[in-house]
């Protein structure tokens, strides 16, 4: 495991619209962080499951596996991943659920580039305080 | 559900005459329900006596009166004797006499609270169709609100990413030149795309116009089929046509057809969602008119609920996603223009509804546009 400031945010991306997912790959990249792009759900999951990440950013309305459900695998898979859903519509119940389930935020289509950054890094930091927590109590533990 | 909640408390006042009407004509309506009914409570019988019980007691008198006469004739008969005089005629006379005087009034009171009883249903359905219709234009909009948002999330990002590449300094490389291309030819591809979904909601305004009296029922379930389509696909429902050609145009009007359409695709595309499935539209020439059918390979609907299904407010859905009025209204609807609405259904089996619609009558009427 890498350690100091330095590491890139490893973030996931899903969404089922492919040139979404695309040019935010770009995008993000181009700012530095490292980012993978799927576009269904049962791929997401198969990547979270091969390797770890620290955000994802996912999409609530897709065809067959929906974002909710997702999250609900996702966070068995991975409890520390830190999730942003993203959606094309103020829908309450999806945000209420997404919220229960764990979900860090819940941001609307189509979102600002600096709105998304600023939530993926609150919640690298968010992250890496659990991590540092996690770490923490087993050496007390141990 | 986008019903504003004194609207809803509008519709919960209007069940409660519904209901009480309905009670009165069928006395087992009303007993030992199990489901939920949206919004209504089981307390509270309407505390005016409903004019079907008012009815029921006139029906009762008017039949009354007849075995009355005849027991006045057999006592008359009795009491005269035989071999006497005809006299014992007039009680029975003066018995049909007064049975006369009484049932040309009772009859006409009887005929006079029926028709009352239709105008009253028919004014709480025609309100429960301006309630829906306005809660389904909600959740139309809203669904093309979301289906706008995707491309406008796209243009977004292609927009932004040419900033990225401006600020980048070097414009003039092939890489870049190539990518600034290929952004703009995505937006405009978007824009072609968000131009499709608004036309969508176009449409939809320009049906809800009061018009024709025919309708094309093939060309109604395709345009009501596209206002569903990406809810359909994100539900992982596969959507079959066997539509039959060469159909009679049917009575009725356009915005009311559509909306039985859409509510009873709503339902299928509810029963699947989440599993997928498949919903097959039909359509067949049937005596004087034309047949349509529905299907979806969903949960089905079980035993203990189907006797329920077509009386307002009766859902099995969550509170914010059924209003339990789809059904009642599509049926109000058709059976207005002299068709049907029935359900064939097992549990575990799907749901298949069908719709018969007779056939408008093409009349030589204004003249314009006549086909
Ligand atoms: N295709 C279907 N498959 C299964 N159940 C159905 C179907 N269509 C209707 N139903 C049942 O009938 C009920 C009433 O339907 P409806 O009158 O359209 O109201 P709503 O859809 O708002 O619940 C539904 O809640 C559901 O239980
Ligand atoms: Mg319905």
């Amino acid at each position: 495991m890498e350690v100091g400031m330095t590491r890139p945010i490893r973030l996931l991306i899903v969404d089922d619209e492919q040139r979404l997912v695309e040019t935010l790959s770009k995008r993000l990249t181009a700012r530095g962080l490292y980012v993978e792009g799927v576009h269904s759900g049962p791929e997401a999951l198969a990547v979270i499951q091969a390797r770890p990440f620290d955000v994802a950013l996912l999409d609530v309305r897709m065809p067959g596996m929906d974002g909710i459900a997702v999250l609900r695998e996702a966070k068995k898979l991975q409890p520390l991943l830190q999730v942003i859903m993203l959606s094309g519509n103020a829908s309450i119940n999806a945000a209420v659920e997404g919220m229960r389930l764990g979900a860090l935020e819940y941001l609307l289509k189509p979102a600002n580039l600096d709105d998304v950054l600023a939530k993926i890094e609150e919640a690298f930091k968010k992250k890496r305080l659990e991590e540092e927590h996690l770490a923490s109590q087993r050496q007390a533990g141990g | 559900m986008y019903l504003h909640s004194r609207v809803y408390a509008k519709m919960v006042a209007m069940i409660k005459i519904e209901r009480s009407s309905r009670g009165a004509l069928s006395p087992e309506a009303g007993a030992g329900r199990r489901a939920r009914w949206a919004g209504t409570a089981s307390h509270g019988r309407a505390a005016t006596p409903p004019p079907g019980r008012r009815l029921r007691r006139t029906v009762l008198a008017l039949l009354l009166v007849p075995p009355a006469c005849l027991l006045l004739s057999a006592l008359a008969l009795l009491t005269w004797g035989p071999g006497g005089s005809l006299a014992f005629l007039i009680p029975v006379i003066a018995a049909l006499a007064v049975w006369a005087a009484l049932a040309w009034p009772l009859a006409a009171r009887i005929r006079r609270e029926l028709t009352a009883l239709a105008r009253q249903r028919d004014a709480f359905y025609e309100e429960l169709l301006r309630l829906s219709r306005a809660a389904s234009l909600g959740e139309v909009a809203s669904s093309i609100a979301h289906d706008l948002n995707n491309p406008l999330a796209i243009m977004r990002e292609e927009a932004g990413w040419i900033q990225d590449l401006m600020r980048g300094g070097d414009l003039q490389g092939a890489h870049t030149q190539a990518e600034i291309a290929n952004a703009l030819k995505q937006i405009d591809i978007q824009i072609e795309r968000s131009r499709e979904i608004t036309q969508r909601l176009l449409q939809w305004g320009r049906d809800s116009a009061p018009q024709t009296e025919s309708v094309d029922v093939n060309l109604l379930l395709n345009k009501t089929l596209y206002l569903l389509e990406s809810e359909l696909q994100a539900a992982g429902v596969r959507v079959v046509k066997e539509l039959s050609p060469g159909l009679a145009q049917v009575r009725g009007g356009a915005p009311e057809l559509r909306q039985v359409f859409l509510n009873l695709m709503k339902n299928a595309l509810d029963a699947m969602r989440g599993q997928g499935g498949t919903m097959t539209l039909a359509t067949r020439p049937e005596r004087g008119g034309v047949r349509i059918e529905i299907r979806d390979t969903g949960p089905g609907i079980p035993a203990a609920a189907i006797e329920h299904i077509f009386e307002p407010f009766f859902t099995t859905k969550a509170a914010n996603e059924g209003t339990g009025l789809g059904l009642p209204i599509s049926r109000w609807i058709v059976e207005k223009v002299g068709g049907t609405l029935g359900v064939e259904s097992r549990e575990g089996a799907g749901a298949s509804f069908h719709v018969t619609l007779p056939a408008g009558e093409t009349l030589p009427d204004t003249g314009s546009g006549g086909r």
